[in-house]
C-alpha cells in the first residue's frame, strides 16, 4: 500500500514538474518570428489592432491572397483590440518576440507609434521600398531621422457631417468661411434646431472639431509648429495659436451651438441624435462613416460633409496617413515581408484592389482612387492642393491631449477653467510627457 | 520524532514547490518590479530608463493627481460601503421573512450581480443619457423638464452617478451573504426577545445584528477593497470625465500608465495605491473585528 502511495506521489510530481517545464518552454516552442521548414515553407507573422469582422481583410483574406500570390510562404494574422493590442506589442518587443509585420501609427501617435519604436530600434527601414513613393506626402508621417519606417494607408479625415435637408430648409449653403459658419449655426438655433450635436462625455470627441480648426489657423500659417513645439520654439501658449483655436471652438459652446448636454452624451448616442434628425450637424471622422452616414436614423435625410472652414476662408483639410504595417527590425524574415508589403500597396494588384474594395482605407493612390465616395470631394481636392495637414495629436506625446480635453471639459461643464488655462495646461503636460519620452 | 511524524513528513514541502514558484514569478516578482520601477521614467517600450528618484511621486502631488484620485477614490469607497450594505441588509432582511414568492424577489435582486460591468455601465448610460435617457423620459412623464437632468455629465453628480450603478449591481451579492447570515440566527433567541418585550428595532439591533457581526465584517472589508479598486464604471461610462470628475486611482493608474505611457509615474501611484489600501483595510479589519468582539 504503501508502495502504491510512493509510486502515485512520485507520479503527481512528475506531472507537475512536466508541467512547468512545458510552461518554461513555451517560449522556445511558440517562437513568433516564423518557422521555417524543412521544404522553404516558412511561416510570417503579422499583429494588427482592431476586431475581426466578418470576413475580415487582415486575418481571413490577406492570408490567403499571401499564399496565392507566395506559394512558400504562410501569413499569420492576429487582430486584438487595441488596448490589448498595444500591451501583447509591448510585451512581444521586450521579449524579443514580436511578429514580423505590425501595425504602427504616424508620427507620435498612441503606443505603437512609429517615432517611438523607430527610436526604441524595433522598426526596419523601409524608405526605397516602391510602396513608399506611391504613397506619397503620407509618407512623412512615418519618417523618422530621415529613414520611413512604416507605409501609410490612405487618409482618414475629420469633418463636418451636416443634415443637407436641414441646411436647404432654411436656405444655408455649405459655409466657406467661419463666420458663415457661425451664421448658419445661428439661424438653425433661431429656428428651434439644434445646430450641432456632440458626444463629450466620450472626451476623444472634442479633438474632431479641434484638430480641423488647428489645420487652417496654425499649421496654415507654421507648417513647422508641431516640431518647434519640441524645440520649444513655440508654445501652446503663444498668441493667436491654441488661445485662437480654442476660442473659436468655445464660442459654439458659450452660444449654445453645441447641445448643452453633451458632457452627458456618448459618442454613438450623439450619432443617433444626429441620424435621428435631432440636430443638424456632428463632428466626426471618415472612420464613423457606415455609423453616421450609411445607418437608418428616425427620420432619412441626405447627409453632407465638408472641413470646418477657416476664419479667412482659406481652408485646410485634417486628413492624417492611416496606421499602416512596419516590420521588426529582429525578423528574420524581411525581405519576404517587405515583398508581401510591396504587392499589397502597390496599388494594381488583387492584394491591393481587395485591401482597397474591403473599404478599410481611402485610397490616395492607384485602383480607386477615381471612384473615392463623391462625400469626400472636398477633403480630396484640398488633399490634391496640398492643403491638408495631419491630426495636431499625432505629433504630440501621446497624453497631451488628454489633457486638453479634460481641461476643455471642465470649460464646457462651467467649472471657471479659461482658455487659457487650458492652454497653459496643454503646455505643461506637453513639456512633462516629452521629457519623459526621452 | 518531528522528523518522522507521518501526519506531515519534511518531504511533503517539496510538493508546495510548483505552488509556490508560480506564486513568486506571476504576483511577487511582478510586486516588487513595481517598486522598483515607480522610481524610474520607464515608458513603457524602451528599456533604456532613467533613475529618477521620488520625482515620480512629488509631479504625482504636485500637479494634483494624488489628491483628486484619493479623494474621489475614498468617496467613491465610502458610498459604496454604506450603500450597498444598507440596500442588502435591507432586502435580506425583508427576504428572510414569510413573504409569497420570496424565491422570485430574490432571484430579481440578485440579478444585477450576473451581469458583466460592461452590461450594467452601458444600461445605465442609457438610464442616465440626457434628453432621452430613462430619467430625464420618467420627468418628462410627470410634466418635468427632464432635458435638464445631466447626472452624468455634472462635476458634481457624476462620481454619485456612477457609484449609484455600483450599489445597484453589488448590492444583490452583499444581500445574499446577509441573508445566510441571517438563517443561521438562532429562532429561538428571536422568541426569547419576544417574550421579553422587545421592539422589533429592539430585536434588530439587540438580537440579530449582534449575531451577524461577523457577516457584517465580511461584507464591509469586501465593499471597502471593491471601492477602493473602483475602475470599471469610471473607465465605461465617464472615462473618468468630465474633467476629472471621475478618476479613481485605479483609473488614473489605467490613464498614466497606457494613456500616457508614463510607466514609472504609474508605478509611483500603483505604490501609493497599495500602501493607502492596505492602510484602510487593516485599519478596517482592527475596527470591525473589535465591534464584533463588543456586540
Amino acid at each position: 500500500m504503501i508502495k502504491m502511495k510512493r509510486l502515485a506521489a512520485l507520479g503527481l510530481a512528475g506531472v507537475m514538474s512536466l508541467g512547468l517545464l512545458t510552461m518554461a518552454g513555451c517560449d522556445n516552442s511558440g517562437n513568433e518570428n516564423g518557422n521555417g521548414g524543412s521544404d522553404g515553407d516558412i511561416t510570417i507573422t503579422m499583429m494588427y489592432s482592431g476586431t475581426a469582422a466578418e470576413n475580415d481583410f487582415e486575418t481571413e483574406v490577406l492570408p490567403d491572397l499571401v499564399h496565392e500570390a507566395f506559394p512558400n510562404i504562410t501569413l499569420e494574422v492576429t487582430k486584438l483590440p487595441d488596448d490589448q493590442y498595444y500591451t501583447a506589442l509591448k510585451t512581444k518587443l521586450a521579449s524579443g518576440e514580436c511578429p514580423d509585420i505590425i501595425l504602427v501609427q504616424p508620427m507620435y501617435a498612441g503606443a505603437n507609434s512609429v517615432f517611438g519604436l523607430a527610436e526604441a530600434g524595433y522598426l526596419e527601414p523601409l524608405t526605397d521600398m516602391k510602396a513608399i513613393e506611391l504613397s506619397g506626402v503620407g509618407a512623412s508621417s512615418f519618417t523618422y531621422n530621415g529613414e520611413v519606417y512604416g507605409i501609410p494607408s490612405g487618409v482618414t479625415m475629420l469633418g463636418t457631417y451636416y443634415n443637407a435637408d436641414m441646411l436647404a430648409k432654411y436656405n444655408l449653403a455649405v459655409p466657406t468661411t467661419w463666420d458663415e459658419f457661425l451664421n448658419v449655426c445661428k439661424t438653425l438655433k433661431d429656428n428651434g434646431i439644434t445646430p450641432i450635436v456632440m458626444g463629450d462625455k466620450d472626451m476623444f470627441v472634442m479633438q474632431f472639431g479641434l484638430y480641423q480648426i488647428a489645420c487652417s489657423e496654425i499649421y496654415a500659417a507654421n507648417p513647422d509648429y508641431d516640431k518647434q513645439l519640441r524645440t520649444g520654439e513655440t508654445k501652446f501658449n503663444d498668441e493667436g495659436t491654441w488661445d485662437k483655436v480654442l476660442s473659436m471652438y468655445t464660442t459654439l459652446y458659450d452660444n449654445g451651438y453645441i447641445d448643452s448636454s453633451s458632457l452627458g452624451l456618448g459618442s454613438a448616442q450623439a450619432i443617433q441624435k444626429f441620424i435621428d434628425g435631432e440636430a443638424a450637424m456632428i463632428f466626426d471622422g471618415s472612420f464613423d462613416y457606415a455609423a453616421v452616414v450609411d445607418a437608418k436614423g428616425a427620420v432619412d435625410f441626405t447627409r453632407g460633409y465638408f472641413p470646418l472652414p477657416a476664419s479667412n476662408g482659406d481652408t485646410y483639410a485634417a486628413m492624417a496617413p492611416g496606421a499602416g504595417p512596419a516590420i521588426y527590425s529582429g525578423s528574420q524574415y524581411k525581405d519576404e515581408c517587405k515583398a508581401i508589403l510591396e504587392m499589397l500597396y502597390d496599388g494594381e494588384s488583387d492584394m491591393y484592389k481587395a485591401y482597397v474594395d474591403s473599404g478599410r482605407i481611402i485610397p490616395t493612390y492607384g485602383y480607386g482612387y477615381d471612384q473615392v465616395n463623391p462625400i469626400y470631394d472636398k477633403f480630396m481636392s484640398l488633399y490634391e492642393e496640398g492643403k491638408a495637414f495631419y491630426w495636431c495629436n499625432q505629433a504630440w506625446p501621446a497624453g497631451t491631449e488628454e489633457e486638453m480635453e479634460s481641461k476643455l471639459s471642465e470649460y464646457i461643464g462651467k467649472q471657471g477653467t479659461t482658455v487659457n488655462d487650458i492652454t497653459k495646461a496643454m503646455q505643461a503636460k506637453f513639456d512633462e510627457l516629452l521629457a519623459a519620452s526621452k | 520524532m518531528k522528523n518522522n511524524s507521518l501526519v506531515f513528513p519534511k518531504k511533503l514541502y517539496f510538493f508546495m514547490l510548483p505552488a509556490l514558484a508560480l506564486f513568486v514569478v506571476f504576483w511577487v516578482v511582478p510586486i516588487f518590479q513595481l517598486f522598483y520601477y515607480s522610481v524610474t521614467d520607464f515608458n513603457g517600450v524602451n528599456y533604456d530608463y532613467n533613475f529618477v528618484g521620488f520625482d515620480n511621486f512629488k509631479i504625482l502631488f504636485s500637479e494634483g493627481t494624488l489628491v483628486n484620485s484619493i479623494k474621489n477614490t475614498l468617496i467613491y469607497a465610502l458610498l459604496v460601503v454604506v450603500g450597498t450594505n444598507i440596500l442588502g441588509l435591507a432586502v435580506a432582511m425583508a427576504l428572510n421573512t414569510k413573504l409569497r414568492g420570496k424565491t422570485f424577489f430574490r432571484t430579481c435582486s440578485f440579478m444585477p450581480a450576473l451581469f458583466s460591468a460592461i452590461v450594467v455601465g452601458f444600461i445605465w448610460s442609457y438610464v442616465y443619457m440626457p434628453g432621452s435617457g430613462m430619467i430625464s423620459s420618467i420627468i418628462d412623464l410627470f410634466g418635468g423638464d427632464g432635458s435638464n437632468v445631466n447626472l452624468i455629465g455634472g462635476f458634481n453628480t457624476a462620481l454619485i452617478a456612477i457609484i449609484i450603478v455600483d450599489i445597484w449591481k453589488g448590492f444583490g451579492t452583499t444581500m445574499i451573504i446577509y441573508l445566510a447570515g441571517l438563517q443561521t440566527v438562532d429562532e429561538s433567541l428571536i422568541e426569547a426577545g419576544r417574550i421579553d418585550g422587545c421592539s422589533t428595532w429592539k430585536l434588530f439591533t439587540k438580537v440579530k445584528l449582534p449575531l451577524i457581526s461577523s457577516t457584517i465584517t465580511i461584507n464591509i472589508i469586501l465593499n471597502v477593497i471593491a471601492g477602493l479598486k473602483a475602475f470599471d464604471y469610471s473607465f465605461i461610462m465617464t472615462n473618468g470625465g468630465p474633467g476629472k470628475a471621475t478618476n479613481t486611482l485605479m483609473y488614473t493608474i489605467y490613464k498614466i500608465a497606457f494613456k500616457d505611457q508614463m510607466m514609472g509615474k504609474a508605478s509611483a501611484l500603483s505604490v501609493v495605491s497599495f500602501i493607502v489600501i492596505i492602510a484602510i483595510t487593516i485599519f478596517m479589519l482592527r475596527l470591525l473585528n473589535k465591534k464584533e468582539v463588543e456586540m
